[in-house]
């Protein structure tokens, strides 16, 4: 058994007249992919700012590495690695000068420093990038930096808050690279939010947030089971009396998707096609049969989707708008 | 201490990398040295009589200015230093700041320590304007000006910290600095000779510390006492509260009271402000 590196008991951030978070518990285990999704104003950020020391929690407990976040805040400090939403390095400065200052922000001892820099850098493959002004990177390098300096001070738990918004796939990609290759070779802790729900498939558990609450946390494949069996999309040519006819045949509720697709969920999809396909006289004119994913898996909880597109388009313009000076 | 010096190291290495910043500095100092001092000296040298034969002629309005113009410069440096602080907040810098395991006490003294030393550098740089006003600067002198402006601007930042550390915006933290920037400064003996002044105004002078700051650079440049008497009442050198002049030591004392007040307020409210 792993021992837990992040330990949540009872958590609460109430704001004047507004609870933001209502008591959450979670324990992460050392080594693990750890997923945090919920809509946007869920709970999620102040939930992360209270786990990394940015905020006091106004009840409850959070415990990293052992150490509580509000009475040994420096110690979190040193256990944790931050990355943000939006860029904090100094665009002034180059690579090896944001990395130095972080080095020295952290004790980490002198003789070490040039060995982690090179370590860190090589990681995120940004060696020959070390004495460039950071103002010159491209977006996806200056996420790559921003990681790289997370790391140096070998922190236990990595927080990584929309790790690949505003970025494009192919960087998205290679982001996620950089993650999974940290975990194995380093051990480390990653905590992460996502609106990407492909991303979050990463993860070896997810917990779902919403209203201030925790209405799920699993695997993903424990998650999308819990959905309900398999998913069948059919499109015919006549739609709703197809719709009312399996309705009445197996006591399910179909919807139409706006494809003009209809959809519906059973258990042992591939045994029910079978079926399903011998004995109708629907005309059919395709079927898909599908596994849920942790998209199905948020609509089923939260009864809404998350709007990747939305997100991602405001924190682009709030992220140009933050661009350099 | 690590991270004072990390704090403080950023900022004088950002301070030589803007070399916008660097030329744009020496603008403000020159117009005044140069068009406000130059096309001012006729005026205020007959006003003060110097156009007349006698100890008063030895009066040079533009050498007058010079002690002032290190002040200014240091002042404007020292205050705007604390900008940093707000643009940090802005572009986030800050927060890779905030979430190390560095107090911060360590932050709020390792800002104050970098505004100050870029101040005493652009003080420093002002006397590259020696050779053309006619003022004659021996090196004894810069040794004493460095420590003096060093704890000028100690005292100037803190204050430019506990302004930076009440607000969230640059434009905030600039209109606020605007303010008070011109009363101190036209009120600190820097411009022109504090003689005859209304009472209320004579108040504010002797309650704004740039006064004994820049009565400091003053001392140490035009050295008052080799004046003659009549000369040194003209320039404003006799700078007294109660009718007791006041020497030199006694104003490092005030400043450095200035600078341990302010900056313990400003430590405290950065503390505050940024758990």
């Amino acid at each position: 058994m792993k021992r837990n590196i992040v330990e949540v008991t009872g958590l609460k951030k109430r704001y004047k007249d507004f609870e933001a978070v209502k008591g959450i518990d979670l324990l992460v285990e050392e080594g693990e992919i750890f997923g945090f999704l919920g809509p946007n104003g869920a709970g999620k950020s102040t939930t992360i700012n209270m786990l990394s020391t940015i905020t006091n929690p106004t009840g409850g407990t959070a415990k990293i590495n052992g150490y509580d976040n509000v009475k040994e805040k420096n110690k979190v400090r040193q256990s944790i690695g931050l990355i943000f939403q939006e860029s904090t390095l100094d665009e002034k400065l180059t690579a090896n000068e944001n990395l130095m200052l972080h080095c020295k922000f952290y004790r980490v001892p002198k003789d070490k420093r040039e060995d982690r820099i090179r370590e860190v850098l090589q990681i995120v493959d940004l060696e020959d990038k070390r004495s460039n002004i950071v103002e010159t990177f491209s977006g996806g390098m200056k996420r790559r930096l921003e990681i790289a300096r997370g790391l140096l001070h070998y922190p236990r738990v990595l927080f990584l808050d929309e790790p690949t918004v505003g970025l494009d796939p192919q960087t998205r990609n290679h982001i996620w690279e950089y993650i999974l290759k940290l975990k194995e070779k380093a051990g480390i802790t990653i905590f992460l939010t996502t609106h990407y729900m492909d991303e979050a498939e990463i993860c070896d558990r997810v917990a779902v947030i919403d209203h201030g609450e925790l209405i799920a946390l699993n695997t993903p494949d424990h998650l999308k089971n819990d959905v309900g069996g398999d998913i069948i999309e059919i499109s015919t040519s006549d739609n709703k009396n197809a719709k009312r006819k399996i309705e009445e045949m197996y006591q399910l509720t179909v919807s139409e998707n706006s494809e003009g697709k209809l959809s519906f969920q059973v258990n042992e999809g591939s045994a029910f096609l079978v079926d399903f396909v011998k004995k109708t006289d629907i005309p059919i004119q395709t079927v898909n049969l599908r596994r849920p994913t942790l998209n199905d898996v948020f609509l089923h909880l939260t009864g809404r989707e998350i709007r990747e597109e939305m997100v991602s388009q405001r924190d682009l313009m709030k992220r140009s708008m933050r661009g350099p000076h | 201490m690590e991270g004072i010096y990390a704090i403080w190291q950023r900022d004088v290495i950002k301070f030589f990398r803007d070399k916008a910043r660097l030329v744009g500095s020496f603008a403000m100092p020159f117009m005044f040295l140069i068009l406000f001092g130059s096309g001012m000296s006729g005026a205020l040298s007959s006003m003060i009589g110097g156009n007349a034969a006698g100890p008063l002629a030895a009066f040079d309005f533009v050498e007058f200015m010079f002690p002032g113009i290190i002040g200014l410069t240091v002042f404007n440096t020292a205050i705007f230093s604390a900008l940093s602080v707000v643009q940090d907040k802005e572009f986030g810098y800050m927060r890779e700041i905030l979430v190390s395991p560095m107090s911060r006490v360590t932050i709020a003294i390792g800002k104050v320590l970098g505004g100050s030393t870029v101040a005493v550098i652009q003080g420093l740089m002002m006397l590259l304007f020696v050779p053309f006003i006619g003022v004659s600067i021996t090196f004894l002198m810069v040794l004493k000006l460095i420590p003096v402006m060093f704890l000028v601007a100690f005292a100037i930042s803190s204050i430019g910290l506990l302004i930076a550390s009440s607000l969230k915006t640059s434009q905030g933290f600039q209109m606020v600095v605007q303010i008070l920037i011109f009363p101190m400064l036209f009120l600190s003996g820097a411009m022109f000779p504090l003689n005859g002044m209304p009472a209320w105004m004579d108040v504010i002078v002797k309650i704004n510390p740039l006064t004994y700051s820049v009565d400091m650079f003053k001392k140490i440049i035009l050295q008052p006492e080799q004046m003659a008497p009549a000369l040194r009442e003209a320039m404003g050198l006799n700078l007294s509260i109660f009718d007791h002049v006041i020497t030199f030591s006694q104003e490092i004392l005030v400043v450095l009271a200035v600078s341990v007040v302010f900056v313990i307020l400003a430590t405290i409210k950065f503390s505050r402000a940024e758990g």
